[in-house]
């Protein structure tokens, strides 16, 4: 195993020459009890790392987060409840799955900032920055949206690769397949761009007004028809699935509430636009800047409803505050967002501790995250690699790692094999998550997007030596290991480390 | 057709190593996982010798959304549907072809109806289950597990999957075709299944080379995702083997056309996906279940053109199929099955569409099929509390006769209960 040999004695050689750094900062926190695991593993700190990727320079970066793994690529010891041997006693193992789980993928740079940062504050720094624009899209003003949604897709993954706040297009993400809209039925791909901003600068804000704000998203308003909806002869279909998906979860209302609440909403129409032009014999709306839905009284519902247990007249803001008071709806969230981010089969304790700070939070999402990302159970052991990469995920990670410099085509045109196109989900319940991810038709998609990827920058790519550290933790299966040992060259060693069943989890 | 390729020709030998590829799921199923491996996970069942005894063939065909039965098989004489939709109701009465003085089918439906007059196709009318839900993926569930309290996990079509043999002693195989991921249906930890979105792109763009490293590096995978990772790479590696084969035997006898207008676009190449199927039945690969999905009937809004433009899509993409099949001389064996969440609301909402509703009709269509229509017209006066069509057939009354009387699998024990049967086949299967 010529990388591994290779780091092995270039460690050995930081080792001899820091001894100091031995005895300096440990890697876990002083008051944290040391496992029989930890002791085992741990054979470099953090800082001593970081001074080993000094002397090493460029391209041995995993040096610098070996935390022991090279005892865990011998082979593994006493397996976890997840089959995995647990790297999670090193905090740099910890931080690198923090990014995993966050970030859509790293950089060298990014990793090292975050290394030396450590855990607790690279939490707080991806909690607490401002989301970064993404560049205007330059067809936006096209009538009618009328320009091809792979340019809007390119758009987005550009920024994805090039963002300084990576977890705001995580988070993005995210809301893109719970407040789901496509593309198709959006039948405008301006709203649909619109929407985008939007899901971005509300991500971290608070529920409340996230959904004032997808109510009267344009692009919404098209895909749940609340826009051709009247108080007069309701269309009930963003009505069931604002509480159904977005809020409460089935089961925690009547089909009345449906159709009482259906009355309720109506009334919201798409914006005026600002001028049309003329295709063909179609006159199509061209719109100079981002605009919400209007309200129309004429078409709203007078009279009274009886709601959620409650009756009288009732607004769109009476609507969403209603849901906000059913106990469901923080217990829902947390769910999801759990499954997205700690584990696939999140335990009823820990989405009950989760949606009491939720709610106590008055629904503030920053404070919803930082729980999720310092919970217990996102750094447990037995939950390690316990969640599968959604396709972007994947892709993004694939070009950072390798360093690819303009991917951003091959990516967006190959999610539909993986089952991920952005913009166009597969249903109004979004993507499915983990599990779901794989099947036969999946995995040789992913496999393939990796040869394709590494074929696309055959001679850019970066030294492969660290890699299996910086990206796989040293924790590999024998068949990894096995081939990793046989890859003859950088080109080979990336595409066992990308294609391996190890860097499709998380 | 004899002479099996591929998919589930079982490689003992592969099998006995691949236990260790079992066990390591073993935790993901501890864990509750709804994993779903292959062939390989099998092996330790393989000893087994039960239910199916003959080589007939399922096609399930998904409208999903919502499939408006009103609009499929539209009553003709009834004025109620006059008074529930005022602005739907005219052209789908006047245009619709009729099967007898009370029912016809949608005007865009000429194929199957073409099919009708051979004696090919049976419709099973209000179709659903007590105590509908009008949630899209609860009642996705239900049909997917066939159980409507919902305790089930896996599909009815991957239970069926995984306890039943041809007559060869194989254990069935399931495909998703034009599929990136498994359908509900098809799930269960031990069922023999492929997912193939295109089979013409299907395979390592990296070549042998790829394709030999992948298989290596995809064994004993750890955690519990192992199993369903590395019987994945395991079930593609044996599928493209198999399409490489059937792929220079398989001459289409039919124009497949996806190149539909369709006024809000299916994600789902329905005509494409059959055609997959028809290769993989046509060749005897050994793939008994088979599932298509066509997406795009949650009618909300203008249903009208949106309506029709899908029915003229599944249309055109089913009589394709037939041809193919019966070209081959295939369709003796082959039912093919329409099933969809839920019918829609009788009453047009202010979009010019419908809310999601409940029992609606089923198409059975094929050789094996006894023409005619079965069940109860639900009554347009007398509707539910929620305004909806009450149902008059237990869905799994069809999913029996399908299972006993088409599969001659053990549809008791799959479906957990024994149900009303529903005469729909020519010569049923004696159980």
């Amino acid at each position: 195993m010529p990388g591994a040999l290779t780091n092995s004695s270039q460690l050995a050689n930081a080792r001899a020459g820091r001894q100091d750094f031995n005895k300096a900062v440990s890697v876990a926190p002083a008051n944290e009890p040391l496992t029989n695991t930890r002791v085992a593993t741990r054979g470099i700190t953090r800082r001593q790392a970081l001074a080993a990727a000094v002397v090493t320079g460029l391209g041995v970066g995993a040096i610098r987060l070996l935390g022991g793994s090279m005892q865990q690529i011998a082979g593994p010891r006493a397996a976890g409840t997840s089959g995995w041997v647990s790297p999670l006693a090193s905090e740099s193992a910890r931080v690198m799955q923090l990014l995993r789980r966050t970030s859509l993928g790293y950089t060298p740079t990014q990793l090292e900032t975050a290394l030396s940062d450590g855990y607790n504050r690279t939490v707080d720094r991806l909690v607490e920055t401002k989301p970064a624009e993404p560049p205007a899209f330059a067809a936006a003003d096209t009538g009618g949206g009328r320009f091809p949604i792979a340019q809007l897709q390119q758009w987005w993954v550009d920024h994805m690769l090039t963002t300084p706040t990576p977890f705001a297009e995580r988070m993005t993400l995210f809301l893109h397949g719970h407040f789901t809209t496509d593309y198709r039925k959006a039948a405008d791909n301006t709203f649909v761009y619109w929407q985008n901003l939007t899901w971005r600068r509300m991500a971290m804000t608070d529920l409340r007004a996230m959904l004032m704000q997808v109510t009267v998203d344009p692009a919404m308003l098209r895909y749940l028809d609340l826009a051709t909806s009247t108080g007069q002869n309701p269309n009930e279909n963003y009505s069931r699935e604002l509480m159904e998906l977005f809020t409460m979860g089935a089961g925690n209302y009547t089909e009345a509430d449906v159709r009482e609440s259906a009355k309720a909403l109506a009334g919201w129409q798409l914006p005026q636009p600002d001028s049309f032009v003329t295709n063909g014999n179609r006159r199509l709306p061209v719109y100079t800047a981002q605009k919400s839905g209007v309200f129309n009284p004429r078409r709203a519902y007078r009279g009274s409803v009886t709601y959620l247990g409650k009756s009288g007249p009732l607004d769109t803001q009476g609507v969403i505050d209603r849901i906000l008071a059913q106990p469901a709806t923080a217990t829902h969230i947390a769910d999801k967002v759990a499954q997205h981010f700690i584990s696939a089969r999140p335990a009823a304790d820990l989405v009950n501790r989760l949606a009491d700070t939720f709610r106590r939070s008055k629904y503030d999402i920053k404070t919803l995250m930082h729980a999720v990302l310092t919970s217990p159970e996102f750094t447990s052991d037995g939950g390690y690699r316990g969640l599968v990469k959604s396709p972007t995920e994947f892709m993004i990670g694939v070009a950072r790692a390798v360093g690819s410099t303009s991917p951003s085509k091959l990516i967006a045109s190959s999610g539909s094999g993986m089952g991920q196109t952005l913009f166009d989900p597969p249903d109004v319940n979004g993507w499915p998550n983990n599990e779901s991810w794989i099947s036969s038709n999946t995995v040789v998609e992913r496999v393939n997007f990796v040869t394709a990827a590494i074929a696309q920058h055959q001679d850019g790519l970066r030294p492969a030596a660290g890699a299996l550290h910086t990206h796989l933790d040293g924790v590999l299966s024998a068949q990894t290991k096995s081939l990793l040992d046989q890859a003859a060259d950088d080109r080979a060693r990336w595409f066992v480390t990308l294609a391996s069943p190890e860097f499709q989890l998380k | 057709m004899k002479k099996e390729v591929g998919i589930n020709q079982l490689k003992r030998r592969d099998f006995l190593k691949a236990g260790l590829v079992f066990g390591a799921g073993a935790s993901g199923l501890a864990a509750g996982y709804a994993a779903v491996p292959d062939a390989f996970a099998r092996a330790v069942y393989a000893a087994k010798r039960e239910g199916v005894s003959n080589d007939n063939i399922l096609v399930m065909i998904q409208l999903a959304g919502g499939n408006d039965g009103l609009r499929t098989l539209v009553p003709l004489a009834d004025p109620a549907l006059h008074d529930l939709r005022p602005r739907l109701a005219g052209p789908m009465v006047s245009q619709a072809l009729p099967l007898n003085s009370q029912f016809g089918l949608n005007h865009n439906l000429a194929g199957i109806k073409s099919l009708w007059d051979k004696g090919k196709v049976a419709i099973v009318q209000g179709v659903g289950y007590p105590d509908p839900t009008f949630s899209h993926f609860e009642s996705i569930r239900i049909w997917e597990t066939g159980d409507p309290t919902r305790r089930q996990v896996d599909g009815w079509l991957g239970r069926t999957l995984a306890t039943s043999y041809d007559s060869n002693g194989h254990p069935l195989t399931g495909c998703a075709c034009g599929a990136t991921g498994a359908p509900g249906a098809l799930r269960d930890l031990q069922a023999t299944l492929t997912v193939i979105q295109n089979q013409k792109t299907f395979g390592f763009t990296g070549g042998s080379e790829v394709e030999a490293a992948v298989g290596a590096l995809y064994k004993g995978t750890p955690g519990i995702y192992g199993a369903l990772f590395d019987t994945s790479i395991a079930t593609a590696t044996e599928t493209m083997a198999t399409l490489r084969t059937s792929a220079s035997t398989y001459q289409p006898m039919a124009d497949y056309s996806d190149n539909v207008k369709l006024v809000y676009s299916s994600k789902n190449q329905l005509a494409a996906a059959l055609q997959l199927a028809a290769e993989l039945i046509v060749t005897g690969t050994g793939v008994k279940l088979l599932h298509v999905t066509l997406g795009g009937f949650d009618t909300h809004y203008t249903e009208l053109s949106r309506h029709d433009d899908l029915m003229g899509y599944l249309d055109s993409a089913v009589s394709a199929f037939y041809k193919d099949l019966a070209a081959h001389g295939m369709t003796d064996k082959v039912l093919i099955a329409t099933w969809s969440e839920f019918g829609r609301r009788p009453k047009e909402n202010a979009s010019g569409g419908t809310d999601h509703g409940a029992a609606a009709p089923l198409l059975l269509i094929g050789d094996p099929v006894r023409s005619g229509l079965y069940g109860a017209e639900p009554s347009l006066t007398q509707l539910d509390g929620t305004g909806n069509l009450k149902y008059a057939v237990d869905f799994r009354s069809v999913y029996q006769e399908i299972l006993s009387g088409h599969l001659g699998a053990d549809a008791g024990s799959i479906l957990g209960a024994s149900f009303d049967r529903v005469p729909f086949l020519r010569a049923p299967v004696a159980v």
